[in-house]
């Protein structure tokens, strides 16, 4: 198996080198803007917030009260567009 | 047995969707976390409810959808019956002319300046004393003596606009289109001494 996480991690560090990961994020992004998702996480982060307390709130609450539902709420077309793309990568630098 | 040429492309496809998925649970979570940043510095630095108001207050603001009235509920023609009256000649003008009116009678304007000269070059007496100003403004503007402004004025009028020749002579003048104005008579040339009389006559060209 560690030649496979050795291919794992070349490639990983591929994506930085070649900027690919950048706009891969950029991409997402704006998608997940373009679709509402992160007006939707605000809103959740206003409900945490509110029970904790402007004062008190922390990132890891934050981060514990969202992040679950940030990735469940991300919409079906957004991650096919990104897994395509992802994809096309790796089958273009897998060797 | 080598194996150091192992490629992504034997690693079977499950695989290969299963780092895909883990790539862009990786992305996922670096936006939830940067969203999560965002909000905490907002929060802590106090802008993040600055644009939250009560809905009693957002009510009053909503978008206005009446016929006769814009979007924000105001009558938007109530103005164009309205008369104003002249600070000047204290008349009272309607609401849509007033600004030339105002040009007109302050003297002040592109206009009125160009009404004003035409009637003095045409020996009218204005009881303005603001056309005297302008007169001089307009002689400093352009270089020239009064006198020759007159001249300039007479030459013009006289020329027939709608005669074809007009865009000939502008062909032969070349440059000299700007010096017509002047009062010195060049003698060299046949044309000038055409442009001193009032009729220019077929034969010059």
């Amino acid at each position: 198996m560690s030649k496979e996480s050795q291919m794992r991690a070349a490639i990983n560090q591929k994506l930085i080198e070649m900027g690919e990961r950048e706009r891969l994020k950029e991409l997402l992004r704006a998608k997940l803007i373009e679709c509402g998702w992160r007006d939707q996480l605000k809103a959740l982060c206003k409900e945490v917030i509110k029970e904790k307390g402007i004062e008190n709130v922390t990132v890891e609450d934050l981060v514990a009260g969202v992040t679950p539902k940030g990735r469940a709420l991300v919409p079906d077309s957004v991650k096919k567009e990104l897994l395509q793309r992802i994809r096309a990568f790796l089958a273009q630098h897998s060797t | 047995m080598k194996m150091e040429d192992v490629s992504l492309s034997s690693m079977d496809n499950s695989k290969m969707e299963g780092f895909a998925q883990e790539i862009l649970s990786d992305l996922v979570e670096d936006a939830c976390l940067g969203l999560c940043f965002e909000v905490h510095r907002a929060v802590k630095q106090g802008y993040f409810f600055l644009d939250d108001t009560d809905q009693e207050s957002m009510k009053d603001f909503e978008i206005v959808d009446q016929p006769g009235v814009d979007i924000f509920g105001q009558v938007y023609n109530q103005w164009k019956n309205k008369e104003c009256v002249c600070p000047n000649c204290s008349r009272s003008i309607a609401a849509s002319r007033f600004a030339p009116h105002l040009e007109k009678c302050l003297g002040m304007g592109r206009n009125s300046s160009r009404i004003a000269n035409r009637r003095i070059a045409s020996g009218n007496n204005t009881n303005k004393s603001e056309s005297d100003q302008e007169d001089n403004d307009d002689v400093n503007d352009n270089d020239w003596s009064y006198g020759a402004e007159k001249k300039a004025k007479k030459r013009k009028s006289d020329k027939n606009p709608n005669s074809p020749r007009r865009s000939k002579s502008m062909k032969h003048k070349n440059g000299r289109l700007n010096r017509r104005d002047e009062p010195e008579k060049i003698s060299t040339s046949k044309k000038a001494e055409s442009q001193n009389t009032p009729l220019i006559t077929t034969g010059q060209w």
